[in-house]
């Protein structure tokens, strides 16, 4: 071979490299690793409940940004928070990776009864600043719980003392207050990193 | 004769006058051996988290290892800075988180049973004080097992 077709071929070798590396990266990210998309968002059901400082929500209070939305009680000791810790982990991934477009942690309480705006407030604090806590009248939770699909239900423990069996799933409402995806259990901070930019990117 | 004890191999020779004192030298021998056997019930990998602020719980997850032959039952859990401690169970089916307390933890023998966040867990209920750190005693019936001080990791690390 000689010193010209040697040229050629290193040259040709480097263009099929570099396409394929320009290739991949167009490429990703298309497809979900865990959330499902909802092919028709759907707008949220009228409901009337309270946040952590006693102010009111509807479903005004979830148009204008992304929300992360999960349905839980303080009094659950492993479910419930190791959730909560991947969700605002996730958070806290995102911002270090510089997105610009950062998800509201938003936990509806299940146990409106034992779980006052007060107890929500520390109990969402705990997971990071700007994290909403959602209690009221149980019938207004039902309200929004029946129009997204989730279960909840009380299980007796012993005595006075009950649990709450409810569906573990967190769902992702769009800035014009629709739900859009849905992350099931079990949850993990990666699939929210990378799952969230396409959710995002879908709308 | 060829004596296997744990990891040490140990060889016998036939030199004894009498069964007497063969006897004593396998006596001596075992008394050796029992102190290289390791203890019959180990904790490894404990985390216990901090209370969520307003509420009166923590969860601990933690690796139980049983080296016996026999299966190992821990029936009562005990913590001097928990009013009470409980095993549960969290299952998720169809979807939807359940919790379910067991009356006991079992070891099978020569196996580990793992407690971690979304399986089986111990729930620490209503701290009698603030400390840094946990220590839990197990029970087989009113039989100590294994007793153990760990401490209490914050969540959001």
């Amino acid at each position: 071979m000689s010193r010209r077709n040697i040229l050629i071929a290193v040259l040709l070798g480097g263009a099929i490299a570099a396409g394929i590396v320009i290739a991949t990266m167009s490429r990703a990210p298309v497809e979900p690793r865990s959330a499902f998309i909802i092919p028709l968002p759907r707008e949220l059901p009228e409901f009337s409940l309270v946040d952590q400082f006693g102010e009111p929500v509807n479903a005004d209070t979830f148009h204008g940004q992304w929300d992360l939305v999960f349905f839980g009680f303080t009094q659950c000791p492993d479910i419930c928070p190791t959730t909560m810790q991947i969700l605002a982990h996730a958070k806290r991934e995102l911002i270090d990776a510089g997105s610009n477009t950062l998800p509201r942690i938003v936990l509806v309480s299940v146990d409106p009864e034992r779980d006052t705006p007060e107890i929500l407030g520390r109990y969402v604090d705990y997971f990071g600043e700007g994290n909403l806590g959602v209690g009221g009248e149980l019938g207004e939770v039902r309200k929004l719980t029946a129009a997204l699909g989730i279960y909840f239900e009380k299980a007796p423990i012993d005595g006075d003392n009950y649990g709450v069996d409810h569906s573990a799933a967190v769902l992702v409402i769009n800035p014009h207050g629709e739900f859009s995806a849905l992350f099931s259990a079990p949850h993990s901070v990666a699939n929210y990193v990378h799952d969230l930019a396409i959710v995002m990117e879908h709308n | 004769m060829v004596y296997r004890c744990d990891n040490y191999v140990f060889s016998i020779p036939f030199v004894f006058r009498s069964k007497t004192q063969l006897m004593l030298v396998l006596a001596v021998f075992l008394a050796a051996c029992s102190s290289e056997i390791k203890p019959p019930l180990v904790a490894t990998d404990i985390v216990i988290t901090e209370p969520v602020p307003g509420r009166e719980m923590s969860a601990a997850y933690l690796s139980l290892t049983n080296n016996t032959n026999e299966l190992i039952d821990i029936t009562k859990i005990t913590s001097a800075e928990f009013d009470a401690v409980e095993i549960h169970e969290s299952l998720l089916e169809g979807g939807i988180a359940r919790m379910r307390q067991l009356e006991k933890l079992a070891v099978p023998a020569n196996s580990t049973v793992e407690l971690r966040p979304g399986g089986k867990h111990l729930m620490l209920m209503r701290p009698t004080k603030t400390v840094d750190s946990v220590s839990l005693k197990f029970f087989a019936g009113t039989t100590l097992l294994l007793g153990i001080n760990a401490s209490i990791q914050p969540r959001n690390d």
